[in-house]
């Protein structure tokens, strides 16, 4: 009777513990999903097209169109592609917590999991840094090598790569704490007598 | 005597801490003099906030190597160790990522924004004696040292 109670109680724990913390999970990596998603839509598409009259011949205006794009600059096609990978993380994530529960591979879900986040957490880095500092430098100018700036030419160009960055960013705090509580769930290991308490 | 599992660690921590040290020593160190046109240039580490950033971010990360190298094995500080790894790691990466991205404009140039290539410009044009400064290229050696080190962090 009392060794039943004891397993029950062994369920109840590790059954209730998870469940508030899971629904946390499902909402930071869906936010993230957007956050990521909408960094990558919004620099993918950025182009703006200028056109500028480069001379006159008699009445006639000579005209040449210069275009911005993300493709231009490699640091904003790693920024695409590394915002990009990410919402496809998030994405693989959030269908595997949701309808893939008894997916395993020899007990190692979580490991795999926390790893993949930490990853993930360290690509979105570097791309958004990358791209910050290309866009400082695009904004500022560098007099040191003589390269003039290029957001007085291209304002638009230059505000949808910023908004990009910003929800980059956003993205990138939302992983970190995803990518901290992965590695949490990792470390705690559900006994029926441990004294650590999980806040 | 010491477990070999920590020796190890110990050995990937060293390794770790000696790379970023030398990140830092070669950005900071880097300096070249050069003229073009009668206008002198010289190229440092400051020039440009990457950089400033990638020594900042490197400089950092070697103190608090060189502080866990020291740290007792049963210490309950090793848990905030484990969380702080993965900080470190981010930021160098994320250093790492703005210095490469910043040298490469510097080693290609961006024509579409008239930005010049800094790096060995002027040897293409006909100054006899002059030798372009060619501090950017040391950014990639130092960027080889701080990406070995990132793999190194996680025992």
């Amino acid at each position: 009777m009392a060794l039943q109670n004891e397993d029950k109680l062994e369920v109840g724990y590790s059954s209730l513990q998870p469940k508030p913390k899971k629904w946390v999970l499902l909402m930071l990596r869906l936010l993230a999903f957007f956050a990521t998603a909408a960094a990558t839509v919004v620099m993918g598409l950025n182009k703006e097209t200028k056109t500028l009259v480069v001379a006159t011949v008699g009445t006639t205006l000579i005209k040449a169109t210069l275009t911005a794009k993300f493709q231009h600059t490699p640091a904003f096609v790693f920024f695409v592609i590394a915002n990009g990978l990410a919402s496809i993380h998030n994405l693989v994530m959030i269908m595997g917590d949701s309808f893939g529960q008894k997916l395993d591979y020899k007990g190692l879900r979580l490991a795999m999991i926390a790893i993949l986040d930490m990853m993930t957490v360290a690509l979105i880095s570097g791309g958004a840094s990358a791209a910050a500092f290309m866009a400082e430098l695009g904004k500022n100018g560098n007099s040191h090598a003589r390269w003039n700036s290029i957001c007085d030419k291209y304002k638009t160009f230059c505000d949808h790569g910023g908004g990009a960055l910003i929800a980059s960013f956003a993205g990138l705090i939302l992983m970190l704490i995803i990518s901290v509580m992965s590695i949490i769930k990792l470390l705690i290991k559900p006994k029926p007598d441990s004294t650590i308490v999980v806040p | 005597m010491i477990k070999p599992k920590r020796l190890l660690s110990l050995l990937l921590r060293f390794i770790a801490f000696g790379t970023t040290l030398a990140a830092v020593i070669l950005m900071a160190t880097s300096h070249e003099k050069g003229t073009f046109f009668a206008v002198s240039y010289e190229a440092k580490y400051t020039d440009t906030p990457a950089f400033k950033y990638f020594v900042i971010a490197n400089a950092i990360v070697t103190v608090y190597g060189f502080l866990v190298l020291f740290l007792p094995p049963g210490s309950p500080i090793w848990r905030l160790v484990l969380a702080l790894d993965l900080v470190f790691i981010m930021l160098l990466i994320s250093s790492i990522s703005a210095a490469m991205a910043i040298a490469q404009v510097g080693k290609n140039g961006n024509p579409r924004a008239a930005w010049l290539p800094v790096c060995g410009q002027v040897a293409k044009f006909l100054q006899p004696s002059n030798r372009s400064f060619s501090c950017w290229f040391h950014c990639t050696d130092n960027l080889h040292y701080s990406a070995a080190l990132l793999y190194l962090q996680s025992p």
